[in-house]
Protein backbone atom coordinates (compact mmCIF):
# COMPACT_ATOMS: atom_id res chain seq x y z
CA UNK A 1 0.00 0.00 0.00
CA UNK A 2 1.70 3.76 -0.80
CA UNK A 3 1.01 6.07 1.67
CA UNK A 4 -0.58 8.45 0.52
CA UNK A 5 -0.32 12.40 2.05
CA UNK A 6 -2.79 12.64 4.35
CA UNK A 7 -4.53 15.69 4.49
CA UNK A 8 -4.31 16.79 8.09
CA UNK A 9 -4.05 20.43 8.13
CA UNK A 10 -6.55 22.04 9.75
CA UNK A 11 -9.04 24.10 7.50
CA UNK A 12 -10.59 27.05 9.32
CA UNK A 13 -14.20 28.28 8.44
CA UNK A 14 -13.09 31.48 7.09
CA UNK A 15 -11.22 30.18 4.67
CA UNK A 16 -13.37 27.28 3.42
CA UNK A 17 -16.20 30.13 3.40
CA UNK A 18 -13.65 32.42 0.92
CA UNK A 19 -12.91 28.92 -1.14
CA UNK A 20 -16.37 28.96 -1.94
CA UNK A 21 -17.14 32.52 -2.69
CA UNK A 22 -14.07 31.68 -5.03
CA UNK A 23 -15.73 29.29 -6.67
CA UNK A 24 -19.25 31.12 -6.97
CA UNK A 25 -17.34 33.54 -8.50
CA UNK A 26 -16.00 31.67 -11.09
CA UNK A 27 -19.65 29.76 -11.54
CA UNK A 28 -21.00 33.27 -12.27
CA UNK A 29 -18.63 34.56 -14.91
CA UNK A 30 -18.19 31.09 -16.61
CA UNK A 31 -21.99 31.51 -17.79
CA UNK A 32 -22.54 33.10 -21.06
CA UNK A 33 -26.32 34.38 -19.29
CA UNK A 34 -24.11 36.10 -16.27
CA UNK A 35 -22.87 38.07 -19.51
CA UNK A 36 -26.04 38.63 -21.20
CA UNK A 37 -28.18 40.12 -18.77
CA UNK A 38 -25.36 42.27 -17.66
CA UNK A 39 -25.14 43.62 -21.28
CA UNK A 40 -28.95 44.06 -21.55
CA UNK A 41 -28.85 46.19 -18.33
CA UNK A 42 -26.10 47.87 -20.16
CA UNK A 43 -27.91 49.14 -22.90
CA UNK A 44 -31.19 49.63 -21.69
CA UNK A 45 -30.07 51.96 -18.65
CA UNK A 46 -28.25 53.81 -21.70
CA UNK A 47 -30.30 53.58 -23.81
CA UNK A 48 -33.01 54.99 -21.84
CA UNK A 49 -30.78 57.24 -19.77
CA UNK A 50 -29.71 59.06 -23.13
CA UNK A 51 -32.96 58.53 -24.79
CA UNK A 52 -34.72 60.66 -21.56
CA UNK A 53 -31.53 63.17 -21.48
CA UNK A 54 -32.63 64.53 -24.73
CA UNK A 55 -36.35 65.74 -23.61
CA UNK A 56 -34.93 66.85 -19.77
CA UNK A 57 -31.78 68.80 -21.74
CA UNK A 58 -34.52 70.61 -24.03
CA UNK A 59 -36.65 71.56 -20.68
CA UNK A 60 -34.33 73.18 -18.40
CA UNK A 61 -37.41 74.18 -15.96
CA UNK A 62 -36.91 70.70 -14.62
CA UNK A 63 -33.45 70.81 -13.12
CA UNK A 64 -32.55 67.26 -13.86
CA UNK A 65 -29.29 66.42 -13.54
CA UNK A 66 -27.80 63.35 -15.61
CA UNK A 67 -27.98 61.05 -12.28
CA UNK A 68 -31.88 62.45 -12.01
CA UNK A 69 -32.41 60.37 -15.29
CA UNK A 70 -30.27 57.52 -14.80
CA UNK A 71 -32.84 57.08 -11.62
CA UNK A 72 -35.35 56.46 -14.00
CA UNK A 73 -33.53 54.44 -16.42
CA UNK A 74 -32.09 52.13 -13.32
CA UNK A 75 -36.35 51.40 -13.10
CA UNK A 76 -36.45 48.93 -16.06
CA UNK A 77 -32.82 48.46 -16.45
CA UNK A 78 -32.80 46.38 -12.78
CA UNK A 79 -34.60 43.90 -14.44
CA UNK A 80 -32.20 42.30 -16.00
CA UNK A 81 -29.58 42.19 -13.20
CA UNK A 82 -32.11 40.47 -11.15
CA UNK A 83 -32.60 37.79 -14.03
CA UNK A 84 -29.03 37.39 -13.41
CA UNK A 85 -29.07 36.84 -10.01
CA UNK A 86 -32.45 34.76 -10.46
CA UNK A 87 -30.34 32.17 -13.20
CA UNK A 88 -27.49 32.00 -10.93
CA UNK A 89 -29.98 30.85 -7.95
CA UNK A 90 -31.72 28.25 -10.68
CA UNK A 91 -29.17 27.18 -12.77
CA UNK A 92 -27.33 24.23 -10.38
CA UNK A 93 -31.06 22.67 -10.03
CA UNK A 94 -32.39 23.19 -13.37
CA UNK A 95 -28.95 21.40 -15.00
CA UNK A 96 -28.47 19.33 -12.35
CA UNK A 97 -25.25 20.86 -11.70
CA UNK A 98 -26.44 20.98 -8.02
CA UNK A 99 -24.70 17.59 -7.54
CA UNK A 100 -21.11 18.07 -7.85
CA UNK A 101 -21.87 21.34 -6.54
CA UNK A 102 -22.75 19.64 -3.06
CA UNK A 103 -20.09 17.34 -3.89
CA UNK A 104 -17.68 19.86 -4.05
CA UNK A 105 -19.11 22.06 -1.00
CA UNK A 106 -20.92 19.62 1.15
CA UNK A 107 -21.47 21.99 3.90
CA UNK A 108 -24.46 23.70 2.76
CA UNK A 109 -24.33 25.95 5.23
CA UNK A 110 -21.34 27.48 3.74
CA UNK A 111 -22.30 26.91 0.44
CA UNK A 112 -26.24 28.62 0.98
CA UNK A 113 -23.81 31.84 2.53
CA UNK A 114 -21.11 32.09 -0.56
CA UNK A 115 -23.94 32.08 -2.80
CA UNK A 116 -26.01 34.79 -1.25
CA UNK A 117 -22.79 36.73 -1.01
CA UNK A 118 -21.50 36.66 -4.02
CA UNK A 119 -24.74 36.75 -6.10
CA UNK A 120 -26.17 39.41 -3.99
CA UNK A 121 -22.92 41.67 -3.67
CA UNK A 122 -22.03 41.18 -7.70
CA UNK A 123 -25.23 42.06 -8.63
CA UNK A 124 -25.17 44.73 -6.69
CA UNK A 125 -22.19 45.92 -7.44
CA UNK A 126 -23.01 45.65 -11.59
CA UNK A 127 -25.84 47.86 -10.84
CA UNK A 128 -23.83 50.35 -9.45
CA UNK A 129 -21.35 50.33 -12.50
CA UNK A 130 -24.10 49.99 -15.19
CA UNK A 131 -26.02 53.14 -13.54
CA UNK A 132 -22.71 54.59 -12.54
CA UNK A 133 -21.51 53.93 -16.82
CA UNK A 134 -25.25 55.26 -18.17
CA UNK A 135 -25.16 58.72 -16.00
CA UNK A 136 -21.35 59.42 -17.64
CA UNK A 137 -22.65 58.46 -21.18
CA UNK A 138 -25.70 60.94 -20.66
CA UNK A 139 -23.47 63.66 -18.87
CA UNK A 140 -21.00 63.39 -22.79
CA UNK A 141 -24.17 63.50 -24.67
CA UNK A 142 -26.21 66.29 -22.63
CA UNK A 143 -23.44 68.26 -21.99
CA UNK A 144 -23.29 70.60 -19.56
CA UNK A 145 -27.03 71.03 -20.08
CA UNK A 146 -27.39 67.71 -17.67
CA UNK A 147 -24.37 67.14 -14.98
CA UNK A 148 -22.89 64.91 -12.69
CA UNK A 149 -22.78 66.98 -9.27
CA UNK A 150 -20.86 64.34 -7.09
CA UNK A 151 -22.97 64.70 -4.19
CA UNK A 152 -25.92 63.27 -5.99
CA UNK A 153 -24.07 60.90 -7.84
CA UNK A 154 -23.37 59.25 -4.62
CA UNK A 155 -26.55 59.13 -3.10
CA UNK A 156 -27.93 57.69 -6.24
CA UNK A 157 -25.48 54.83 -6.25
CA UNK A 158 -25.59 53.54 -2.90
CA UNK A 159 -29.61 53.99 -3.59
CA UNK A 160 -29.13 51.78 -6.52
CA UNK A 161 -27.06 49.65 -4.37
CA UNK A 162 -29.16 49.06 -2.17
CA UNK A 163 -32.51 48.61 -4.25
CA UNK A 164 -30.57 46.33 -7.04
CA UNK A 165 -29.44 44.10 -3.80
CA UNK A 166 -32.15 43.81 -2.22
CA UNK A 167 -34.27 42.82 -5.18
CA UNK A 168 -31.22 40.39 -6.35
CA UNK A 169 -31.75 38.73 -2.51
CA UNK A 170 -35.23 38.70 -3.40
CA UNK A 171 -34.82 36.87 -6.95
CA UNK A 172 -32.07 34.39 -5.70
CA UNK A 173 -34.41 33.22 -2.61
CA UNK A 174 -36.96 32.53 -4.88
CA UNK A 175 -35.27 30.48 -7.22
CA UNK A 176 -33.59 28.74 -4.52
CA UNK A 177 -37.13 28.30 -2.92
CA UNK A 178 -38.51 27.71 -6.48
CA UNK A 179 -35.90 25.64 -8.34
CA UNK A 180 -37.21 26.62 -11.29
CA UNK A 181 -36.51 29.50 -13.87
CA UNK A 182 -39.63 30.26 -15.36
CA UNK A 183 -41.70 29.83 -11.93
CA UNK A 184 -38.83 32.26 -10.04
CA UNK A 185 -39.48 34.68 -12.89
CA UNK A 186 -42.66 34.65 -12.96
CA UNK A 187 -43.23 35.50 -9.03
CA UNK A 188 -40.09 38.24 -9.06
CA UNK A 189 -41.86 40.28 -12.28
CA UNK A 190 -45.68 39.61 -10.08
CA UNK A 191 -44.00 41.09 -7.02
CA UNK A 192 -41.41 43.58 -8.42
CA UNK A 193 -43.47 45.17 -11.71
CA UNK A 194 -47.10 43.54 -12.06
CA UNK A 195 -48.83 43.33 -8.65
CA UNK A 196 -47.35 47.15 -7.43
CA UNK A 197 -48.80 48.61 -11.00
CA UNK A 198 -52.37 47.14 -11.09
CA UNK A 199 -52.85 46.97 -7.22
CA UNK A 200 -51.30 50.51 -6.63
CA UNK A 201 -53.54 51.79 -9.39
CA UNK A 202 -56.85 49.75 -8.21
CA UNK A 203 -59.93 51.59 -7.65
CA UNK A 204 -60.15 50.16 -4.03
CA UNK A 205 -57.89 51.37 -0.87
CA UNK A 206 -57.34 47.77 0.42
CA UNK A 207 -55.31 47.43 -2.89
CA UNK A 208 -53.31 50.49 -2.91
CA UNK A 209 -52.37 49.96 0.67
CA UNK A 210 -51.07 46.39 -0.29
CA UNK A 211 -49.74 48.04 -3.08
CA UNK A 212 -47.27 49.78 -1.21
CA UNK A 213 -46.09 46.80 1.18
CA UNK A 214 -44.89 45.09 -2.07
CA UNK A 215 -41.18 45.02 -2.74
CA UNK A 216 -41.71 46.82 -6.18
CA UNK A 217 -43.36 49.82 -4.83
CA UNK A 218 -40.79 50.76 -2.70
CA UNK A 219 -37.90 50.00 -4.86
CA UNK A 220 -39.15 52.25 -7.28
CA UNK A 221 -40.08 55.27 -4.48
CA UNK A 222 -36.77 54.97 -3.39
CA UNK A 223 -34.92 55.49 -6.86
CA UNK A 224 -37.48 57.88 -8.53
CA UNK A 225 -39.26 59.40 -5.65
CA UNK A 226 -42.65 57.98 -6.59
CA UNK A 227 -45.52 57.78 -5.27
CA UNK A 228 -45.03 60.46 -2.98
CA UNK A 229 -47.25 58.91 -0.29
CA UNK A 230 -44.48 56.42 1.16
CA UNK A 231 -41.28 57.27 2.82
CA UNK A 232 -37.77 56.10 2.96
CA UNK A 233 -38.19 54.74 6.56
CA UNK A 234 -40.88 52.55 5.33
CA UNK A 235 -39.19 51.87 2.17
CA UNK A 236 -36.22 50.43 3.01
CA UNK A 237 -37.39 48.27 5.67
CA UNK A 238 -39.71 46.93 2.84
CA UNK A 239 -37.65 45.39 0.31
CA UNK A 240 -34.87 44.36 2.74
CA UNK A 241 -37.50 42.44 4.52
CA UNK A 242 -38.87 40.81 1.44
CA UNK A 243 -35.27 39.84 -0.04
CA UNK A 244 -35.07 38.22 3.68
CA UNK A 245 -37.89 36.57 3.76
CA UNK A 246 -37.08 34.90 0.30
CA UNK A 247 -33.80 34.07 1.04
CA UNK A 248 -34.58 32.19 4.53
CA UNK A 249 -37.49 30.34 2.68
CA UNK A 250 -35.10 29.32 -0.19
CA UNK A 251 -32.04 28.64 1.91
CA UNK A 252 -34.26 26.42 4.28
CA UNK A 253 -35.09 24.43 1.26
CA UNK A 254 -31.41 24.18 0.04
CA UNK A 255 -30.17 23.59 3.85
CA UNK A 256 -32.85 20.78 4.12
CA UNK A 257 -33.71 19.27 0.71
CA UNK A 258 -32.46 16.20 -0.98
CA UNK A 259 -30.61 17.56 -3.65
CA UNK A 260 -32.96 17.03 -6.37
CA UNK A 261 -33.38 18.95 -9.80
CA UNK B 1 -12.76 3.54 3.96
CA UNK B 2 -16.48 3.88 4.01
CA UNK B 3 -18.87 2.54 6.39
CA UNK B 4 -22.34 2.16 5.99
CA UNK B 5 -24.71 1.42 9.35
CA UNK B 6 -28.34 0.91 8.83
CA UNK B 7 -28.95 2.84 5.93
CA UNK B 8 -32.50 3.65 4.95
CA UNK B 9 -34.07 5.80 2.17
CA UNK B 10 -37.71 6.31 2.07
CA UNK B 11 -39.06 8.39 -1.38
CA UNK B 12 -42.80 8.61 0.00
CA UNK B 13 -43.98 4.72 -0.27
CA UNK B 14 -40.98 4.02 -2.38
CA UNK B 15 -38.40 2.40 -0.17
CA UNK B 16 -35.30 2.85 -2.04
CA UNK B 17 -32.47 1.52 0.41
CA UNK B 18 -33.86 -0.52 3.23
CA UNK B 19 -31.53 -1.32 6.50
CA UNK B 20 -28.31 -1.20 4.45
CA UNK B 21 -24.73 -1.98 6.49
CA UNK B 22 -21.39 -2.57 5.22
CA UNK B 23 -17.86 -1.68 4.71
CA UNK B 24 -15.61 -0.43 1.80
CA UNK B 25 -12.30 -1.18 2.78
CA UNK B 26 -9.31 0.39 1.00
CA UNK B 27 -6.71 -1.03 -1.49
CA UNK B 28 -9.49 -3.30 -3.27
CA UNK B 29 -11.92 -2.29 -5.80
CA UNK B 30 -15.51 -3.38 -4.43
CA UNK B 31 -18.35 -4.27 -7.08
CA UNK B 32 -21.91 -2.72 -5.75
CA UNK B 33 -24.05 -4.81 -7.95
CA UNK B 34 -27.78 -4.30 -7.96
CA UNK B 35 -30.03 -4.90 -10.88
CA UNK B 36 -31.89 -1.35 -11.76
CA UNK B 37 -33.47 0.73 -8.99
CA UNK B 38 -32.35 -1.77 -6.38
CA UNK B 39 -30.58 1.50 -4.79
CA UNK B 40 -27.30 1.90 -5.93
CA UNK B 41 -27.44 5.56 -6.64
CA UNK B 42 -29.18 6.19 -3.70
CA UNK B 43 -26.79 4.52 -1.66
CA UNK B 44 -23.96 6.67 -3.19
CA UNK B 45 -26.12 9.62 -2.99
CA UNK B 46 -26.55 9.43 0.73
CA UNK B 47 -23.08 8.87 1.41
CA UNK B 48 -22.06 11.74 -0.37
CA UNK B 49 -24.67 13.17 1.48
CA UNK B 50 -26.72 14.52 -1.38
CA UNK B 51 -30.02 12.83 -0.11
CA UNK B 52 -30.60 12.80 3.54
CA UNK B 53 -31.15 9.23 5.04
CA UNK B 54 -33.95 8.67 6.55
CA UNK B 55 -32.47 6.42 9.40
CA UNK B 56 -29.06 5.28 9.18
CA UNK B 57 -25.63 6.91 8.71
CA UNK B 58 -22.73 6.59 6.44
CA UNK B 59 -19.10 7.84 7.00
CA UNK B 60 -16.27 8.37 5.36
CA UNK B 61 -13.14 8.05 7.03
CA UNK B 62 -14.86 7.83 9.95
CA UNK B 63 -16.75 11.02 9.09
CA UNK B 64 -20.19 11.88 7.76
CA UNK B 65 -19.06 13.71 4.23
CA UNK B 66 -21.02 16.21 4.60
CA UNK B 67 -18.85 17.90 7.26
CA UNK B 68 -15.49 17.60 4.95
CA UNK B 69 -13.46 21.26 5.04
CA UNK B 70 -11.85 20.15 1.53
CA UNK B 71 -14.14 17.14 0.68
CA UNK B 72 -12.10 16.89 -2.94
CA UNK B 73 -8.96 15.96 -1.43
CA UNK B 74 -10.79 12.60 0.41
CA UNK B 75 -13.52 11.67 -1.67
CA UNK B 76 -13.81 12.04 -5.55
CA UNK B 77 -17.18 10.67 -6.83
CA UNK B 78 -18.76 10.17 -10.57
CA UNK B 79 -22.22 9.44 -10.27
CA UNK B 80 -24.71 11.14 -12.96
CA UNK B 81 -22.21 12.21 -16.08
CA UNK B 82 -25.00 14.58 -17.01
CA UNK B 83 -25.51 16.26 -14.05
CA UNK B 84 -23.50 19.67 -14.65
CA UNK B 85 -23.90 22.73 -16.10
CA UNK B 86 -23.91 22.58 -20.29
CA UNK B 87 -22.73 26.18 -20.68
CA UNK B 88 -19.42 26.20 -19.18
CA UNK B 89 -16.66 24.99 -20.51
CA UNK B 90 -15.16 21.54 -19.50
CA UNK B 91 -12.18 23.28 -18.03
CA UNK B 92 -14.24 25.28 -15.99
CA UNK B 93 -16.19 22.87 -14.52
CA UNK B 94 -13.06 21.93 -13.38
CA UNK B 95 -11.65 25.44 -12.10
CA UNK B 96 -14.77 25.64 -9.88
CA UNK B 97 -13.91 22.27 -8.59
CA UNK B 98 -10.34 22.96 -7.85
CA UNK B 99 -11.38 26.73 -6.05
CA UNK B 100 -13.22 24.83 -3.62
CA UNK B 101 -10.91 22.85 -2.09
CA UNK B 102 -8.13 24.90 -2.70
CA UNK B 103 -6.43 22.57 -5.45
CA UNK B 104 -3.69 24.43 -7.41
CA UNK B 105 -5.21 25.12 -11.02
CA UNK B 106 -2.43 23.47 -12.63
CA UNK B 107 -4.13 19.94 -11.05
CA UNK B 108 -6.95 20.58 -13.71
CA UNK B 109 -4.54 20.27 -16.77
CA UNK B 110 -3.28 16.86 -15.44
CA UNK B 111 -6.17 15.83 -14.97
CA UNK B 112 -7.64 17.13 -18.23
CA UNK B 113 -5.03 15.25 -20.16
CA UNK B 114 -4.95 11.69 -17.76
CA UNK B 115 -8.39 11.31 -18.78
CA UNK B 116 -7.76 12.38 -22.36
CA UNK B 117 -10.30 15.39 -22.39
CA UNK B 118 -7.16 18.11 -22.94
CA UNK B 119 -8.23 18.61 -26.74
CA UNK B 120 -12.06 19.63 -25.58
CA UNK B 121 -11.29 21.20 -22.78
CA UNK B 122 -12.10 24.53 -24.26
CA UNK B 123 -15.35 23.31 -25.47
CA UNK B 124 -18.92 23.96 -23.83
CA UNK B 125 -19.86 20.15 -22.01
CA UNK B 126 -23.27 21.19 -24.36
CA UNK B 127 -21.03 19.78 -27.12
CA UNK B 128 -19.55 16.56 -25.27
CA UNK B 129 -20.82 12.97 -26.20
CA UNK B 130 -21.47 10.50 -22.88
CA UNK B 131 -18.48 9.48 -23.05
CA UNK B 132 -16.61 12.63 -22.53
CA UNK B 133 -18.98 13.66 -19.98
CA UNK B 134 -18.20 10.37 -18.21
CA UNK B 135 -14.48 11.16 -18.39
CA UNK B 136 -15.33 14.72 -17.44
CA UNK B 137 -16.66 13.26 -14.49
CA UNK B 138 -13.54 10.81 -13.83
CA UNK B 139 -11.27 13.96 -14.28
CA UNK B 140 -13.39 16.01 -11.35
CA UNK B 141 -13.01 12.99 -8.96
CA UNK B 142 -9.39 12.17 -9.39
CA UNK B 143 -9.10 16.24 -9.44
CA UNK B 144 -7.92 16.01 -5.48
CA UNK B 145 -5.85 12.91 -5.65
CA UNK B 146 -8.47 11.72 -2.90
CA UNK B 147 -7.93 8.38 -1.01
CA UNK B 148 -11.70 6.98 -0.83
CA UNK B 149 -13.63 7.24 -4.48
CA UNK B 150 -17.17 6.04 -5.64
CA UNK B 151 -18.08 5.36 -9.23
CA UNK B 152 -21.66 4.89 -10.33
CA UNK B 153 -22.01 3.11 -13.38
CA UNK B 154 -18.60 4.43 -15.12
CA UNK B 155 -18.28 2.49 -17.83
CA UNK B 156 -21.60 4.01 -19.27
CA UNK B 157 -20.97 5.40 -22.79
CA UNK B 158 -17.40 4.16 -23.24
CA UNK B 159 -16.32 2.34 -26.07
CA UNK B 160 -13.84 -0.22 -25.76
CA UNK B 161 -10.74 1.71 -25.28
CA UNK B 162 -12.66 3.59 -22.31
CA UNK B 163 -13.88 0.83 -20.41
CA UNK B 164 -10.53 -0.75 -20.77
CA UNK B 165 -8.94 2.74 -19.44
CA UNK B 166 -11.16 2.72 -16.87
CA UNK B 167 -10.81 -0.87 -15.72
CA UNK B 168 -6.84 -0.38 -15.42
CA UNK B 169 -7.54 3.08 -13.92
CA UNK B 170 -9.35 1.16 -11.07
CA UNK B 171 -6.55 -1.06 -10.34
CA UNK B 172 -3.91 1.14 -10.54
CA UNK B 173 -6.48 3.40 -7.60
CA UNK B 174 -6.77 0.31 -5.26
CA UNK B 175 -3.56 -0.95 -5.73
CA UNK B 176 -2.26 2.87 -4.67
CA UNK B 177 -4.09 1.68 -1.19
CA UNK B 178 -6.91 3.72 -2.04
CA UNK B 179 -11.23 2.66 -1.11
CA UNK B 180 -13.06 1.97 -4.36
CA UNK B 181 -16.73 1.45 -4.65
CA UNK B 182 -17.81 0.86 -8.34
CA UNK B 183 -21.34 0.39 -8.84
CA UNK B 184 -22.71 -1.88 -11.73
CA UNK B 185 -25.89 -3.49 -12.65
CA UNK B 186 -24.20 -6.23 -14.82
CA UNK B 187 -21.90 -8.74 -12.86
CA UNK B 188 -19.96 -9.11 -16.45
CA UNK B 189 -18.80 -5.59 -16.19
CA UNK B 190 -16.96 -5.75 -12.74
CA UNK B 191 -16.19 -9.47 -12.31
CA UNK B 192 -13.11 -8.81 -13.73
CA UNK B 193 -11.86 -6.07 -11.73
CA UNK B 194 -13.79 -5.96 -8.25
CA UNK B 195 -11.60 -7.98 -5.32
CA UNK B 196 -15.34 -7.63 -3.44
CA UNK B 197 -18.26 -7.36 -4.11
CA UNK B 198 -21.62 -5.96 -1.98
CA UNK B 199 -24.85 -7.35 -3.60
CA UNK B 200 -28.33 -5.45 -3.18
CA UNK B 201 -31.58 -6.02 -4.20
CA UNK B 202 -34.72 -3.97 -3.40
CA UNK B 203 -32.50 -1.80 -1.17
CA UNK B 204 -31.46 -4.83 0.84
CA UNK B 205 -28.15 -6.23 1.40
CA UNK B 206 -27.72 -9.82 -0.42
CA UNK B 207 -24.52 -10.62 -0.44
CA UNK B 208 -20.90 -8.96 0.55
CA UNK B 209 -18.13 -11.13 -0.07
CA UNK B 210 -15.47 -11.92 -2.32
CA UNK B 211 -15.59 -12.14 -5.83
CA UNK B 212 -14.18 -15.58 -5.97
CA UNK B 213 -16.39 -16.42 -3.05
CA UNK B 214 -19.99 -15.19 -4.58
CA UNK B 215 -18.72 -16.79 -8.09
CA UNK B 216 -17.94 -20.08 -6.64
CA UNK B 217 -20.28 -20.43 -3.59
CA UNK B 218 -23.49 -18.85 -4.32
CA UNK B 219 -23.96 -20.32 -7.53
CA UNK B 220 -24.32 -24.23 -6.85
CA UNK B 221 -22.11 -26.99 -8.91
CA UNK B 222 -24.86 -28.90 -10.55
CA UNK B 223 -24.14 -31.91 -13.29
CA UNK B 224 -25.98 -32.74 -16.26
CA UNK B 225 -26.74 -35.94 -17.20
CA UNK B 226 -28.50 -38.25 -19.79
CA UNK B 227 -29.01 -41.88 -19.72
CA UNK B 228 -31.47 -44.55 -21.49
CA UNK B 229 -33.69 -44.84 -19.17
CA UNK B 230 -34.39 -41.44 -17.07
CA UNK B 231 -36.98 -42.43 -14.81
CA UNK B 232 -34.99 -45.14 -13.35
CA UNK B 233 -31.80 -42.75 -13.60
CA UNK B 234 -33.72 -40.33 -11.37
CA UNK B 235 -34.55 -43.13 -9.01
CA UNK B 236 -31.27 -43.91 -8.79
CA UNK B 237 -30.01 -40.68 -8.03
CA UNK B 238 -32.67 -39.63 -5.56
CA UNK B 239 -31.78 -42.69 -3.50
CA UNK B 240 -28.99 -41.55 -1.71
CA UNK B 241 -30.47 -37.74 -0.82
CA UNK B 242 -29.76 -35.87 -4.49
CA UNK B 243 -31.75 -32.97 -5.58
CA UNK B 244 -32.80 -33.57 -9.27
CA UNK B 245 -34.59 -31.80 -11.87
CA UNK B 246 -35.07 -32.13 -15.54
CA UNK B 247 -33.10 -30.40 -17.40
CA UNK B 248 -34.60 -30.18 -20.77
CA UNK B 249 -34.46 -32.40 -23.73
CA UNK B 250 -34.19 -35.03 -21.46
CA UNK B 251 -31.13 -34.02 -19.53
CA UNK B 252 -31.40 -34.23 -15.56
CA UNK B 253 -29.48 -31.71 -13.41
CA UNK B 254 -28.19 -33.41 -10.55
CA UNK B 255 -27.27 -30.73 -7.86
CA UNK B 256 -25.09 -31.68 -4.88
CA UNK B 257 -22.79 -34.45 -6.61
CA UNK B 258 -19.66 -34.35 -8.73
CA UNK B 259 -19.69 -36.17 -12.21
CA UNK B 260 -17.73 -39.07 -10.62
CA UNK B 261 -20.34 -39.97 -7.63
CA UNK B 262 -23.65 -39.46 -10.10
CA UNK B 263 -21.65 -42.11 -13.00
CA UNK B 264 -21.37 -44.64 -10.12
CA UNK B 265 -24.29 -44.49 -9.15
CA UNK B 266 -25.65 -44.62 -12.95
CA UNK B 267 -23.36 -47.61 -13.11
CA UNK B 268 -25.05 -49.38 -9.98
CA UNK B 269 -28.20 -49.06 -11.42
CA UNK B 270 -27.39 -50.58 -14.62
CA UNK B 271 -28.02 -47.03 -16.37
CA UNK B 272 -25.91 -46.76 -20.01
CA UNK B 273 -24.93 -42.86 -19.98
CA UNK B 274 -24.98 -40.71 -23.00
CA UNK B 275 -23.53 -37.65 -21.37
CA UNK B 276 -22.03 -36.35 -18.21
CA UNK B 277 -20.69 -33.19 -17.45
CA UNK B 278 -19.78 -30.94 -14.49
CA UNK B 279 -21.59 -27.67 -15.05
CA UNK B 280 -20.42 -24.73 -13.05
CA UNK B 281 -23.03 -22.22 -13.10
CA UNK B 282 -22.37 -19.62 -15.35
CA UNK B 283 -21.28 -15.85 -13.55
CA UNK B 284 -24.82 -14.32 -14.88
CA UNK B 285 -26.84 -16.95 -13.44
CA UNK B 286 -25.24 -16.91 -9.98
CA UNK B 287 -25.80 -13.18 -10.09
CA UNK B 288 -29.54 -14.11 -11.52
CA UNK B 289 -29.95 -16.05 -9.05
CA UNK B 290 -28.91 -14.09 -6.29
CA UNK B 291 -31.22 -10.82 -6.88
CA UNK B 292 -33.75 -13.11 -8.87
CA UNK B 293 -35.80 -13.04 -6.04
CA UNK B 294 -35.12 -9.69 -5.48
CA UNK B 295 -35.29 -7.92 -8.59
CA UNK B 296 -37.76 -4.71 -8.50
CA UNK B 297 -38.92 -5.40 -11.75
CA UNK B 298 -40.37 -9.13 -12.58
CA UNK B 299 -40.29 -9.99 -16.36
CA UNK B 300 -42.27 -12.90 -18.08
CA UNK B 301 -38.91 -13.90 -19.73
CA UNK B 302 -38.07 -17.55 -18.64
CA UNK B 303 -34.95 -16.20 -16.67
CA UNK B 304 -31.99 -19.01 -16.84
CA UNK B 305 -31.62 -19.30 -13.06
CA UNK B 306 -35.26 -21.56 -13.63
CA UNK B 307 -33.08 -24.36 -14.76
CA UNK B 308 -30.97 -24.96 -11.83
CA UNK B 309 -33.92 -24.38 -9.53
CA UNK B 310 -34.85 -28.00 -8.44
CA UNK B 311 -38.27 -29.06 -9.16
CA UNK B 312 -41.17 -29.38 -7.69
N1 LIG C 1 -35.76 11.28 -6.08
C1 LIG C 1 -36.47 10.15 -6.05
N2 LIG C 1 -37.80 10.19 -5.81
C2 LIG C 1 -38.52 9.05 -5.75
N3 LIG C 1 -38.02 7.82 -5.93
C3 LIG C 1 -36.72 7.72 -6.18
C4 LIG C 1 -35.86 8.87 -6.25
N4 LIG C 1 -34.61 8.44 -6.50
C5 LIG C 1 -34.67 7.10 -6.59
N5 LIG C 1 -35.93 6.66 -6.40
C6 LIG C 1 -36.36 5.25 -6.40
O1 LIG C 1 -35.50 4.53 -5.55
C7 LIG C 1 -35.21 3.25 -6.08
C8 LIG C 1 -33.72 3.07 -6.19
O2 LIG C 1 -33.21 3.92 -7.21
P1 LIG C 1 -31.67 4.02 -7.56
O3 LIG C 1 -31.51 5.07 -8.58
O4 LIG C 1 -30.90 4.15 -6.31
O5 LIG C 1 -31.38 2.59 -8.20
P2 LIG C 1 -30.06 2.05 -8.89
O6 LIG C 1 -29.68 0.82 -8.16
O7 LIG C 1 -29.05 3.11 -9.00
O8 LIG C 1 -30.59 1.63 -10.32
P3 LIG C 1 -29.91 1.74 -11.79
O9 LIG C 1 -29.10 0.50 -12.01
O10 LIG C 1 -31.08 1.78 -12.70
O11 LIG C 1 -29.09 2.98 -11.81
C9 LIG C 1 -35.95 3.16 -7.39
O12 LIG C 1 -37.15 2.48 -7.16
C10 LIG C 1 -36.23 4.60 -7.75
O13 LIG C 1 -37.42 4.70 -8.48
MG1 LIG D 1 -28.17 4.14 -10.60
Amino acid sequence: MTALPIDARPVSGGRVLARTCAAEWTRLWTVAATWWFLAAAAVVCTGIGVAAGSEAAADPAEELTAWGVIAFAVVPAQFALLALALTAGTADHTTGGIVPTLQWTPRRPVLLGARVLVVVGTTAGLGVLVAGAAALAVGAVHGPALGLPAGEGGTLLATVALVVGAGAGLALGLALLLRSTAGALVAVVLLEFVLPLFLGNAGFAWARALAEWLPGSSAVFLLTGEPAQLSTAEAVPVVLGWAAGALVLGGLRLLRGDADR
Amino acid sequence: MIRIRGLTKRYGTVLAVDDLSFDVEPGAVTGFLGPNGAGKSTTMRMVLGLDRPTAGEALVDGRPFATLAEPLRRVGALLDPGALHPGRTGRSHLLVAARTSGIPLRRVEEVLDEVGLGGAARRRVKGYSLGMRQRLGIAAALLGDPRVLLFDEPVNGLDLDGVRWIRGLLRRLADEGRTVLVSSHLLGEVQQIADRLVVIGRGRLIADATTEEILGGLGRPQVRVRGARADDLAAALRRPGLTVAPGGDGDLLVEGATAEEVGALAHAADVPLWHLSDVRPSLEQAYLELTGVATEFVTTAPAPVRTAEPAR
